[in-house]
């Protein structure tokens, strides 16, 4: 993926290449060209290419969508094959999981983390560099499986065995590979920040004087180290299985395919919160600076994302309601699932009463993240109904599933995601972002991910199941509606890749205090901030805690 | 320890006065705080199970 | 029972219970008793998150009007109230212990399998179901029959475009009927939406589900777990007949079992062969090595002029009967009887240019399959 990475991309170039010439004469010996990328260990720097490699990937994702949504636009087989529609749907999903979205918190993470807590960088730069680099190379190899002979991964993202062992395509072994150097490039970005949050806190900023995106970031981290080597486990019992005649997952040998699915979800069901807790952080910094009031509720916050990542671990089976669990252990899931909804029913509880009484304006960021509320509380409502054991029985691989987790998922955290970019570019690039054309790819997007995704939920409820490539006709006009959603949507993304170009490049000078109303420390530093910051510890006010 | 009892309580459904959340990171040892959560957590599970064995019957 | 679920289940039953067959907009409410339960059961929760979605999204809206900076809102300095806290964490978990209640009753019910009349073993294979009527000697394939010109769009879409079988699994009404569910590959899942039964079938696992069907008909579904290239192929009809019917049906059917088994000992003439082994080609074989053998690499080998297999007959009828281990060849002597196997090996080795000659009697099978 290296070439594909433009050494001198206009993000990168001018968030930094201004700091740089500042800082040349400290840092003499600092290369150029494109080992300056492969090298650097600036937290700034590496978060952008994090974002940046997330953007890329993001769009290659996205295309594998969209062959997926026009081959599903009217019934019959049109443009591809099955099994090539199965790889479709399969890279879509492992793209967007692990190379669009998970890159994306990162990079925000790298970039705002120390800003936020007044650390000059990150605990571990070198790490840092490494964890980054490791990911060109996982999805380089995993994107090539579509080349090799047999094809790539045709067995969906979740990789059931024994489809995705005895049954998989030769390919699989790199699969595994890349997933593998992925996992570690998590693993090894989560220790990092674990390390940067508790030990690199400016003088005076105690555990609950952080910015909530901090807080959620530090969650995240303890649930990818607790996850990624359940993954990696799983992901190595496959290739014994498939390379050294192992059985773990194969029933003719003794083995338990069943096993698999409770190991998948162990790392999956946190996974899924590891997508949507840092957005949480995202938008409880976004919605009191554009309400121009206090977060309401800040501990409770703390204290429900604690609780939402404690109850991840306790609920992974209700992936599996239909697999012919015992009736106990279906009851124990269905309740424990049930009662994730109370910690996530606070946060928009206390969402909704920061913006009561608050003094509220609508730039873009303050769009998305409103957005964000109301979409991402319909995934909840329809995940609530998933919950509910017998209901899951009728609701379980259908549409409604691919509905409900596209929408905590694309208006969940992409659309968090890009209100924090909206939010934090004029400290990023020193410009505000055009304003009217960030509105144009929020209303675009808007309509776009609603009309792809709402039918979903009426296609599924009538009976479609999930992942084929052909339909009967009673669900074809949900399809069509769908897909011409899925490439408005797709295509309202060129305009968010225009802004940020167009920002980079220039417009509106933004002061250190971008918005009026926000507080956090990563204001108090110029835009764009220079390439060190906090080189001397900053003072920390306590602001919110004091009172 | 019916006080952190009662603060890891409020901590796991989410509310806390800030008044009380002062004072319980003013005085006690974060250990304390650590070890009663992870016992409660595991009474929690604990409870779970009973509940859902219960109604399975 | 006097709680708010009660009620509001109510109301939605008057506003939605009006039609028994699916809308195609909602969950169909199903021809059992259990599926109408998981209805109202969707419907109650479907409706709690309307009206929760009502409050918080109007005061939400309502915040976003009426304090809006551009109208010179003066904002408030609040960030905390402990007693609003308590109690909205309080309210969701009653409405989800009211929830949990009538949830735990239905999936008790589901999971009760006791007293059943009929056991249907039901076996998920690539990419066809098989229906195994247990204690009754009958058992039988049930592919999809939607040809694939409608598929490639060469024909017209049929009515049942896709949902359509050779043969349906024939059950009785007012009967519990009890599924044995297995695989013999990977993973698949037997599902009909208006029987509300949805259930993994998994290699070396036999889960069970049961059904009393209220109303005769013709119910279809399909497959819901991916289960390989042509997942989305391998359809689910469920034919519900009034007893007296079915049990003249099953009767018929045992018989004809019978007949089927008496013709192994038969001589039988290579164009009967060729004929029957033409159709068992197309039902079982042609979804991998296509419709003129000639395969899709490469998973799935050539059969037309196929060297190694026309040279090597032993090794044709081994791989046929047994599969082969680690590849996607599976055995099928127990899917096919031996007349089918002798068939479709016979129609493969003279079909297509392979013309050897090779006559397979059936006798010469069930004596392999023995070994």
């Amino acid at each position: 993926m290296a070439p594909k990475l433009p050494p001198q991309h206009p993000l990168q170039h001018s968030s930094t290449v201004v700091a740089d010439g500042q800082s040349h004469d400290a840092h003499s010996a600092h290369p150029k060209g494109v080992m300056r990328w492969l090298l650097t260990t600036n937290h700034k720097e590496i978060g952008s290419l994090y974002l940046i490699f997330s953007l890329i990937m993001f769009f290659i994702g996205g295309i594998f969508a969209l062959v997926v949504r026009a081959e599903l636009f009217q019934p019959g087989l049109q443009l591809v094959e099955p099994e090539f529609f199965n790889q479709m749907t399969t890279m879509h999903g492992l793209i967007m999981v692990f190379a669009a979205v998970m890159p994306a918190f990162t990079g925000l993470a790298n970039w705002m983390i120390p800003l936020q807590i007044g650390a000059p960088d990150m605990a571990l730069p070198r790490l840092n560099n490494f964890s980054f680099w490791l990911l060109p190379v996982a999805f380089t190899l995993l994107l090539s499986t579509l080349l090799m002979p047999g094809g790539g991964p045709n067995f969906g993202w979740t990789f059931y065995a024994p489809l995705s062992t005895t049954y998989a395509p030769p390919s699989t072994t790199f699969f595994i590979l890349a997933l593998h150097i992925a996992g570690i490039s998590s693993i090894l970005g989560a220790i990092n920040i674990v390390a940067t949050i508790l030990n690199m806190r400016a003088p005076g900023m105690r555990m609950m004087d952080m910015p909530l995106f901090v807080w959620t970031w530090l969650i995240t981290a303890f649930l990818l180290i607790a996850v990624m080597p359940v993954l990696a486990g799983l992901i190595t019992m496959m290739l014994m299985d498939i390379n050294f005649g192992t059985s773990f997952f194969d029933a003719a040998g003794g083995g338990d395919p069943v096993l698999f699915q409770h190991l998948f979800w162990f790392f999956g069901h946190p996974e899924v919160y590891i997508m949507i807790l840092p957005a949480f952080g995202i938008v409880s910094a976004i919605i009191p600076t554009f309400a121009r009031k206090p977060l309401f509720g800040y501990a409770s916050m703390v204290y429900a994302t604690a609780a939402i990542a404690l109850l991840s671990f306790l609920v992974w089976a209700h992936h599996m309601f239909v697999v012919g669990l015992p009736l106990a252990a279906e009851l124990f899931f269905m309740y424990s699932t049930m009662l994730i909804a109370v910690p996530t029913g606070v946060k928009v509880f206390n969402w909704v009463t920061t913006l009561f009484r608050g003094s509220i304006s609508f730039e873009s960021p303050m769009l998305f993240a409103l957005a964000f509320v109301v979409l991402f509380t319909i995934g909840g409502f329809s995940g609530l109904m998933l919950a509910i054991a017998p209901a899951d029985f009728q609701y379980h691989d259908t549409y409604f599933v691919v509905a409900h987790f596209h929408y905590v998922l694309v208006p969940g955290a992409i659309f968090a995601i890009m209100a924090g970019v909206y939010y934090w570019l004029p400290k990023w690039t020193g410009h505000y972002p055009n304003e009217k054309l960030a509105q144009c790819h929020f209303w675009c997007s808007i309509i776009g991910v609603n009309l792809t995704f709402f039918p979903m939920h009426f296609a599924g409820l009538a009976g479609m199941p999930r992942r084929i490539p052909d339909y009967a006709l009673q669900f074809a006009d949900f399809n069509m509606l769908s897909s011409i959603g899925a490439f408005f949507f797709g295509v309202s993304q060129l305009i968010f890749v225009l802004v940020v170009v167009l920002c980079v490049r220039g417009g509106k000078k933004a002061p250190a205090k971008a918005w009026e109303g926000a507080e956090d420390l990563e204001w108090s530093v110029p835009s764009p901030a220079p390439l060190h910051t906090f080189e001397t510890p900053p003072v920390f006010n306590r602001t919110q805690s004091s009172d | 320890m019916w006080s952190v009892v009662k603060s890891v309580l409020a901590a796991l459904i989410g509310v806390q006065s800030n008044v009380k959340r002062q004072q319980d990171f003013s005085s006690g040892k974060p250990l304390i705080f650590i070890v009663t959560a992870i016992v409660i957590t595991l009474v929690f599970v604990l409870i779970l199970v009973g509940v859902a064995l219960v109604a399975a019957r | 029972m006097h709680l708010p679920w009660r009620w509001l289940l109510t109301i939605t039953c008057a506003v939605s219970c009006s039609q028994a067959q699916a809308n195609g907009w909602n969950m169909p409410v199903g021809v059992t008793d259990l599926s109408r339960d998981i209805y109202n059961l969707h419907m109650t929760i479907f409706w709690i998150c309307v009206v929760i979605g009502l409050i918080v999204f109007g005061a939400m809206f309502y915040s976003l009007y009426r304090y809006r900076h551009a109208k010179g809102a003066k904002p408030a300095n609040f960030h905390e109230n402990t007693t609003v806290e308590v109690l909205w964490t309080a309210i969701p978990i009653l409405i989800l212990i009211g929830m949990a209640v009538p949830a735990t009753a239905t999936l008790k019910k589901m999971y009760d399998t006791s007293d059943a009349d009929l056991d249907v073993m039901i076996i998920g294979q690539q990419w066809r179901w098989r229906y195994e009527y247990l204690g009754e000697d009958v058992a039988f394939n049930s592919n999809m029959s939607t040809p694939w010109e409608q598929i490639h769009g060469e024909e017209e879409h049929g009515e049942h475009y896709l949902l359509d079988v050779d043969e349906p699994l024939v059950l009785p009404i007012n009967r519990k009927v009890r599924f044995l569910m297995t695989a013999d590959d990977v993973i698949h899942s037997w599902w009909v939406p208006e029987l509300a039964v949805k259930q993994d079938t998994i290699p070396g696992f036999i889960n069970e589900n049961w059904v009393k069907i209220n109303e005769p008909g013709i119910y279809r579904g399909q497959c819901a777990e991916l289960c390989g290239v042509n997942h989305g192929f391998m359809p689910v009809v469920v034919h519900a007949m009034e007893e007296e019917e079915f049990d003249s049906w099953l009767a018929e059917r045992k018989e004809a079992q019978e007949q089927e088994a008496m013709g192994v000992d038969r001589e039988w003439e290579l164009d009967d062969l060729m004929a029957r082994g033409e159709s068992v080609y197309r039902a079982i074989c042609s979804s991998c090595h296509q419709s003129e053998g000639q395969g899709a690499l490469p998973a799935f080998p050539a059969l037309a002029n196929n060297q190694p297999m026309i040279d090597d007959f032993d090794w044709h009828l081994d791989v046929v009967i047994n599969g082969v281990s680690g590849a996607a060849m599976p055995a099928f002597r127990s899917t096919l009887n031996p007349v089918e196997l002798a068939a479709v090996v016979t129609y493969t080795r003279n079909a297509w240019g392979n013309d050897t000659g090779d006559v397979v009697q059936p006798a010469l099978v069930a004596e392999k399959i023995a070994q």
